[in-house]
This record gives structure tokens, sequence and C-alpha cells, in this order.
């Protein structure tokens, strides 16, 4: 009798020992994504950030030799200002702030591709050094701007492949929104495409 | 209880794959040169020769600068192309992200410098697309399609290292023939000592490939010793769709 009571003991450490390994690599496998769709949604912002420093600086530029585009100017002005203005709290995990985030990104992409598209009619601008510079850096954050929404998106996606599969979606809805489901980016008309201007 | 998460594993698994299969589509395997080109717009000795100054640059200063010019990127931007091809390629050392790529499609008739997270504030977006305006776009037009990579080249390596003639001349000076001597000399002494091995301790000549397999001096000697400088191998390193593009 001892010796089967030491061996039911025995067999039950050993499963308990496998099952805890198991909750231990699937926690750590979901924190690493986890956090690769963290590091992704820096490099979204970053990107962003990063034109929405260039505008006041292309606005001013623009205003000298285009002084009666006022309506262009001001919807731009208007876009980076609620680009600014914005306050989301936790972005990924909710799909309605980010949709927001994105409406209020987009329209200033908007803007920004009819100044570009309205500058052709302008030789005095399109031969200014000053505003090839800020176009180039502009094109070259749009390109940015694309590639780390994409990044992001398939970080995202892994996320939530990994999270979703069983018997990881039971494991994970112990943590409660710990590990929510994450949202991403839906191609919009026009938004991921940075706006094309020939030399 | 296993089978439903088998079969989601499976879905995925498969899904993975098409991905990837559709990734590999668009973007050609990766280069065994600085310069590559399949368009057939370079001089073979202009090619060989930015290959080899390009190697030698990357041998000095750690940074991978690739040429890659075909005739299209098949259907896609050439913008999406860069990023895909220098991510599958991974240009640069791993986490200096310190690559640089310049890619040329002759039909698409389009330029791009794509450039590593690292070099950006170096290459700014500004710099490369007077690069690509001022010193590539006007000698393609010319046809002067060696003079156009060359300069683009220089300008760009200059950029990068702050001053002018900093890509070097591709003559081979300093110490990298003698590694490549030193290189030769220790694959035949292993040579040697594995034949000798083999007849005398069999075993012990299998155990010497696995190690030399595991530390990966063999690799290292053996690229040493053929001196393959302008060869390239990708490093890890990644870019975010910094640079500038042209058109002509």
């Amino acid at each position: 009798m001892k010796r089967r009571g030491l061996l039911i003991l025995s067999v039950l450490a050993l499963l308990l020992v496998v099952l805890g390994g198991t909750c231990v690599s699937t926690y750590n496998g979901l924190v690493t994504l986890d956090q690769a769709v963290e590091g992704q949604w820096a490099q979204v912002e970053n990107a962003y950030q990063r034109r929405a420093d260039l505008v006041p600086n292309l606005v001013q530029t623009v205003k000298g030799a285009a002084a009666h585009e006022r309506e262009t100017l001001e919807a731009i002005t208007e876009a980076r200002a609620q680009v600014g203005s914005l306050n989301l709290g936790d972005v990924t995990r909710d799909a309605e702030s980010l949709q927001r985030f994105q409406a209020a990104q987009d329209q200033l992409s908007s803007a920004l591709s009819r100044l570009l598209v309205v500058s052709e009619a302008y030789p005095q601008l399109r031969a200014n050094e000053n505003f090839l510079a800020l176009q180039s850096q502009l094109e070259g954050t749009e390109n940015r701007i694309s590639v780390e929404r994409q990044r992001f998106n398939e970080a995202a996606r892994a996320f939530n492949t990994r999270r979703g599969t069983f018997p990881t979606v039971v494991f994970a809805g112990l943590f409660g929104d710990r590990f929510a489901t994450r949202s991403f980016f839906t191609a919009s008309a026009g938004a991921a495409q940075a706006p094309k201007v020939e030399f | 209880m296993q089978v439903p998460a088998a079969i989601g594993r499976w879905t995925a698994g498969c899904l993975l794959v098409v991905a990837s299969l559709g990734a590999a589509a668009a973007t050609p395997p990766p280069p065994d040169s600085m310069v590559t080109d399949r368009a057939g717009v370079l001089s073979p000795d202009v090619r060989a020769s930015l290959a080899r100054r390009l190697g030698e640059y990357e041998a000095r200063s750690g940074h991978q600068v690739v040429v890659w010019i075909d005739r299209s990127s098949g259907g896609v931007p050439i913008e999406t192309f860069a990023v895909e091809a220098f991510a599958a390629w991974k240009i640069g050392r791993a986490g200096l992200d310190d690559g640089l790529a310049i890619f040329a499609m002759t039909e698409d008739r389009a330029l791009r410098v794509e450039v590593g997270y690292e070099l950006e504030s170096r290459v700014t977006d500004l710099v490369a697309s007077s690069v690509i305006r001022h010193t590539m776009i006007p000698r393609i037009e010319r046809g002067e399609w060696d003079a156009a990579i060359e300069q683009g080249v220089e300008a760009i390596v200059d950029t990068i290292e702050g001053h002018a003639g900093s890509l070097p001349a591709g003559d081979g000076g300093g110490d990298l023939p003698e590694t490549g001597l030193w290189g030769k000399i220790g694959l035949g002494v292993l040579a040697a000592l594995f034949l000798l091995f083999l007849i005398t301790h069999p075993r012990r000549a299998i155990g010497l490939l696995i190690l030399l397999g595991r530390t990966g001096i063999a690799g290292g000697l053996g690229r040493a010793g053929v001196g393959d400088l302008g060869g390239f191998r990708g490093g890890g390193g990644r870019s975010g769709g910094g640079g500038a593009s042209g058109r002509w």
C-alpha cells in the first residue's frame, strides 16, 4: 500500500512539472510576441511623429511662395493640430481608438498629398531648394510610415494567431486583459501610398 | 483534445508557407556580390572593381553597401521591392543595422537608395535624394551607367564617412591580402592534419571536422583563403523605409 501511494504521488508530481513547464513556456511565448507588438508600435509612432514635425516648416515654406493656397494650408494645420491633440489610451489593445488614430493620421496624409499636388502649379516653389528638401523628407517619411505600419500589422497578427490558438486561448483567457487581442491598421484608400510627385 | 490545436497550427503553418512563397516570388535570392548587374548596363571591369572596393570598404568600416541593378522590380513599386529585399538579404550588421543598398531598375526607370536604420542620421532622405537627382540621374540619362553608379556609390560612402575619397581605391592595400595568405596557410595545415588523422585515427579526423563546423573556423578560413573580397553575405541588418527614390 505504501509503495502504491508513493507511485501515485510521483506520477502526480511528474504531471505537475510537465503542466507547469508548458504553462511557463506558453506564457513566455506570449510575452515575447506581446513585446514585439509594443516595439513595433513605437516604431509606427516614431514615423508619424517625424511627419508631424515636418509640417510647420513645410507650411511656412509654402506660405511664402503660394500665399493664396490658404485653404489647403489651413486644412494641413488643422489636421496636424488634430493629430497632436489625440488622447488615446492603449491604442493597440482598443480597436476603436486605433481607428480614431488612423482616421486623424489619414486626414493629415490626404491634406499633405493635396498640398504636393497643388505645389505643381508653382514653378517658384518647384525651384525652391528648401521646398524640395522638405518634399524629399516628406516622401521618405510617408514611406517609413507605410513600412512600419505593415510590420506592426504583421506583429499584431502573429500575436493574435498564437493567442487565438487552442490551447493557448484558454490559458491566455486566465490573464484577462493582459493578453487582449491586438487591433491592427486597415488599408484605407490612398493612405498606404506615399504621395507621388514627379521631378 | 489535441486535434483542434493541431488543425489550427496546421492552417497557420500553411498560411505562413503561402505568405513566404508570395514574398519569395517578388524578392530574388540574396546576391553573392556587393554589386549585381542583372540588366547588363555596367561594363564588367567597373562592376568587378566596384564590388572589390565595396568589399574592402566593408572590411575596413563594417558597413555593407550593396548595389543591385535589374530590369524591373516586377510590378511592385521600387520602394516596396527595396524594403523587402533589404529585409530578406539582411544587409548590414545585426543589431547595428548599418547597411545601405542602391537599387536601379532600368526598364522601370527607377532608382532607390534604401538606408539601414543606423545610417539614417548620416545618409538623410535629403542627401540620398540629392545624390539620386544630381549625381546619378543626369548620367543615366546620358547613358553613362558606369559613371552614374560609381559616382553615386562614392558620394554615398563619402556621406557615411563625412569626407571625400572615403571609398577605398580597391588596389588591395592594407593588411587584407596578408589575412588571405594566412588563411591559406591555416587551411593547408588543417587539411594536412585532417589527412594525417584520417590515416592514423579516423575517429579523430571526424572529430576535427565536427569541431571546425561548430566553431565556424572552416567557414572563416575558407572565406579568407579564397579571398572573395567583394562577395556579399547578409549580416542581419534592417531598414525601415528610410532613403529616397528617383525616376528618370
